[in-house]
């Protein structure tokens, strides 16, 4: 009886060992971490993000799954997925209105480590907690052809019509937007919003009805500015993103209102012969680029504890680590709003924003505080029929902002 | 004069298909170039036949994986939706009574229904179920080939229910005198007869399911369970699509299922003549 | 002859497809009625209110849900006639026995193989920038110029890319009905010197009645919950006068957050067309000659 509770009890002990063996040296020495996933809306990341996790991986031993971001439906299969509380334990959230709508998911990251390193005020906040950082600061403007365009004769309203018309008799087109939401009035309507002296509070009067835009002195040089491009420019909306980049690199048109982004649509077209840069839209005396964070990265609060300490894990290497900051720079190419980065062979145009954000020469995106949807559902269209319309004035199109406006602030 | 006319007729009818089909040619002829050439003509036929876009999508997407989930998914789902359904079907055009009436009239009325408005509650429902039953129904092919099966029977069941009426009820009853069980009529007498409409029912669900962007796009999130569709969208961001390659892995997604339908379409000619011979 | 075991027969055979079909439909369908009676932006945590009928008032009040319901009758009839007549047109020059028959049936076919999504996106490349290059170097500058930026163009444009995609679907069922035609009676017509026109209206057409109900059916279902191809075409453009149904009420719920309003409205609208539509099933169901 004796020999066969002994043997017993040796043969549960040796289980045990065999166990807790086998656990061990399945793993190395500190204890992996769970797989995590990552889910973002930049397709021209995705590839780079990938193979940084493939590294990560070699790194660490932690694996990081990267979900298929799915441009425009980012938001929609986003809401389902948290819905059904199958969430990504990283996604990226847009600012603004859908930041603020996702709120309820984020983790409070106030006490990580590497917070520390964000930008003053590039961090994404809720009363007073952290609970996102962006990867990076974007900045739009007029982005220009050095050969055809001095930035030292667009200073303002008048120097801006004479540029356009002189190059319009030459057979050039002088500027151009794009028929897309953003690229045809979303970025554009944001400076005279920046100027104001309280931007948010401005917008939040508009919402109420307490003030109009037709009656306000930048929107008005605004509408102005409108009738210029109408007259004598190219109709954006018979210019796509593509074609806008592509009459800009072949030489066709000489300013272009975008951001930093558009250098990627120009390397298809190797040696453009000519150099580039951005400068500020001289609206009433403007002489700044807008800088502002596209977006930030956020952890799902609907983790479990392992999950959200593998993401901040993660984060963390991506943040200090000499492979992130490659990663983050040259791969994903984004200007780094973090203060322990040094950012050297930017591209023209993010070297411009770069210069901007360091020196503080810069205005705010207005844009990230209009009411949600506004710019895709109700601007776009009102700017459409302006374009469209022959005999519309800058005057009557700000009539209609403001209509558009009020319905949507409802 | 009728064999001049009869070529005629054939000419026409051969250019009238070539016109048809010139948005493919614009497709394929487009995912050869690269962003600068594509800008200076859209319709010109490409520099150079590099294969480089092709080998480039490929490898984004995944293909070789995604083409397997999508034929899994694909045919299980198909397979399903027409056993199930034909029976579905027989039974409610042989009874003859209020429920097999509002049971049909159910079916047809749903297929009015937007997805949109499905979305958000169904993931919610397929949440519980997972919740509760502990059955994982998302991010799972088992998932989403029930979900397929769901939104597919409607038109099934309508379809079958057109045809079966062509299915004489005498050979039925013979069968049933014959001492054959309600299953055995079933699939011994009437499903044979169904060959026609199951074909087309077949064709239709598989091209449906295999190009359906929107339930994979909700349910699926791994990358290694991506169908064909998914990988495909890898290329249209949000303001910028990389037509070249997106061109490339369009017309890879077609192939397969343009060999499916060419090869279906032998079959259906076999089964209709051998249905004419009889 | 009734038997106990019919009931039984009956639940078996039609419970198990039923029984999914409810979870993934119905059940979803109605619960999204449920929410039509609240106020909801979409997001889990945040707060349901019951505000009753508001949400219904409220889209009778909403100028472009009733632009973008009339926008959508018109497509919808636009798109009938267009893919009926085309699909019947196909299927008939297809079954003439000619030698280009089988190779002509898969051209017809294969826009059909692209979906949706990405087919608006092709022909949105073609309608803007392909045009705008044939336009002037052909100079049939009133024909081949911007169609997406007017308004009746741009709906014309929808209508010819929903045709495209869905001519060659219906010409399969068509074909399907026209195969199960015996020759025997044809033939027969024939001796008795019915000509081409005669033998088509007088025996074909009658006899395509349950392919003609089907093809109805479905191209008006499919007309009617259209988003993919209006959403990558036109994106409701120019000036959401191109918005058809089911992309107003997505920009309603994913857009605006404004989930019960959208539910109100896809409530209401389905209520009409399965009016509208089990009617037109039951009349041309009765016209329907049975074998």
């Amino acid at each position: 009886m004796g020999k066969v509770k002994t043997s017993l009890g040796l043969l549960a002990a040796s289980l045990v060992v065999a166990v807790a063996a086998g656990c061990n040296s399945a793993a190395p020495a500190d204890s992996k971490l769970p797989k995590i996933s990552i889910f973002q809306s930049k397709v021209e990341i995705a590839e780079s993000l990938e193979a940084l996790t493939q590294k990560y991986k070699e790194e660490t031993g932690n694996e990081v799954e990267v979900w298929g971001s799915a441009g425009d439906a980012y938001v929609t299969q986003l809401q389902a997925k948290l819905a059904a509380d199958e969430g990504p334990t990283i996604f990226s959230v847009g600012s603004g209105s859908e930041a603020e709508k996702f709120k309820s998911y984020y983790y409070d990251m106030s006490n990580e480590p590497y917070v520390q390193y964000i930008a003053p005020n590039m961090e994404l906040t809720f009363d007073g907690k952290i609970y996102g950082f962006p990867l990076g600061v974007e900045g739009f403007g007029l982005v220009y052809n050095k050969s055809m365009v001095d930035p030292r004769n667009v200073t303002d309203l008048n120097s801006f019509q004479q540029t356009l018309e002189a190059l319009k008799a030459e057979g050039k087109n002088g500027f151009s937007l794009s028929q897309e939401a953003y690229f045809l009035i979303g970025h554009i309507i944001n400076t005279p919003f920046a100027l104001q002296p309280d931007p948010q509070g401005f917008i939040e009067k508009l919402n109420k009805g307490e003030v109009k835009m037709a009656e306000t002195k930048e929107f008005q040089e605004f509408g102005k500015f409108l009738d210029v491009i109408k007259a004598s420019a190219v109709n954006p909306l018979e210019v796509t993103y593509d074609s806008q980049m592509g009459d800009f690199a072949t030489g066709k048109t000489a300013m272009v209102h975008q951001g930093n982004w558009s250098y990627g649509m120009l390397t298809d077209y190797g040696d453009l012969g000519f150099e580039i840069s951005m400068m500020p839209f001289p609206l009433a005396g403007n002489d700044k680029l807008a800088v502002g964070v596209p977006g930030s990265w956020v952890i799902n609060n609907g983790a479990s504890p392992e999950e959200i300490k593998a993401a901040n894990e993660f984060l963390n290497w991506l943040l200090t680590s000499e492979t992130g900051h490659n990663a983050i720079v040259n791969e994903f190419k984004f200007i780094p709003a973090l203060t322990n980065i040094e950012a050297n062979n930017l591209d023209p145009l993010s070297q411009a924003v770069f210069e901007a954000t360091s020196s503080g020469q810069t205005i705010p995106w207005a844009m990230n505080y209009f009411p949600q949807g506004i710019i895709v559902n109700d601007l776009a269209p009102a700017a459409q029929e302006f374009f469209l319309t022959k005999d519309m004035t800058g005057e009557q199109f700000l009539q209609k902002l403001d209509e558009a406006w009020a319905r949507a602030a409802k | 004069m009728k064999r001049v006319n009869k070529a005629l007729f054939e000419a026409f009818l051969f250019l009238l298909a070539l016109t048809f089909l010139s948005p493919i040619y614009i497709m394929l002829v487009n995912s050869f170039k690269n962003r600068a050439e594509l800008y200076q003509n859209v319709l010109a036929l490409p520099s150079s036949l590099s294969f480089e876009y092709y080998g480039e999508a490929i490898r984004k997407m995944n293909f070789f994986t995604a083409f397997g989930n999508s034929l899994f998914v694909t045919l299980v789902s198909v397979g399903i939706v027409v056993v199930l359904a034909s029976m579905t079907a027989w039974m409610l055009v042989r009874t003859d009574n209020r429920w097999s009436k509002l049971m049909f009239m159910t079916f047809v009325s749903t297929m009015l229904i937007p997805f949109q408005t499905l979305m958000m509650p169904l993931m919610q429902v397929m949440d519980w179920i997972r919740d509760v039953l502990h059955i994982p129904m998302l991010n799972t092919h088992g998932g989403l080939i029930y979900m397929n099966v769901g939104f597919h029977a409607s038109m099934a069941v309508f379809l079958y229910h057109g045809f079966i009426k062509s299915v004489p009820i005498a050979l039925e009853e013979a069968a049933t005198l014959d001492g054959c069980s309600k299953f055995g009529v079933f699939w011994r007498v009437v499903f044979p007869m169904l060959k026609t409409i199951t074909i087309t029912i077949a064709i239709l669900d598989v091209i449906s399911i295999w190009n359906d962007y929107l339930l994979p796009s909700l349910t699926l999130s791994n990358k290694a369970l991506r169908t064909i569709p998914l990988s495909t969208f890898y290329f249209f961001g949000e303001f910028t699509i990389m037509w070249n390659l997106a061109m490339a892995g369009l017309t890879l997604t077609i192939i397969p299922v343009v060999i499916f339908y060419v090869f279906a379409q032998k079959y259906i000619i076999k089964g209709i003549t051998a249905g004419a011979v009889k | 002859m009734k038997t106990k075991f019919d009931k039984a027969w009956f639940a078996l055979f039609t419970i198990p497809l039923f029984f999914i079909f409810a979870t993934v439909v119905i059940i979803p369908f109605a619960i999204g009625i449920l929410y039509s009676f609240l106020s909801w932006d979409g997001i889990s945590a945040n707060p349901k209110v019951f505000v009753g009928m508001d949400n219904f008032v409220q889209l009778f009040r909403d100028d472009r849900f009733l632009a973008s319901a009339w926008t959508s009758v018109k497509f919808t009839i636009f798109a009938l006639i267009a893919v009926n007549v085309l699909g019947l047109v196909f299927s008939l020059l297809v079954t003439g026995g000619l030698r280009m028959s089988n190779a002509a049936r898969t051209m017809f076919f294969m826009p059909n193989l692209i979906g949706g999504l990405i087919l608006g996106y092709i022909w949105q490349f073609i309608f803007t920038d392909a045009f705008k290059f044939i336009g002037p170097s052909t100079g049939l500058d009133s024909i081949f110029f911007n169609w997406l930026l007017h308004p009746q163009f741009a709906l014309y444009a929808l209508v010819i890319v929903f045709t495209w995609q869905m001519a060659g679907y219906t010409m399969i069922v068509y074909i399907a009905g026209i195969q199960g035609i015996p020759d025997e009676l044809l033939e027969a017509a024939k001796v008795d010197g019915a000509n081409g026109w005669h033998r088509l209206t007088k025996i074909v057409f009658p006899l395509l009645m349950p392919a003609f109900t089907i093809c109805l059916f479905l191209t008006l279902s499919g007309a009617f919950k259209i988003f993919d191809v209006n959403l990558s075409l036109t994106n409701g453009g120019p000036m959401n006068t191109t918005e058809l149904f089911a992309l107003n009420i997505y920009n309603e719920i994913f857009g605006y957050s404004r989930y019960g309003l959208g539910q109100a409205k896809a409530i209401l609208f389905f209520l009409i067309v399965a009016a509208v539509t089990l009617t037109q099933v039951v009349i041309t169901k009765k016209r329907e000659v049975q074998m």
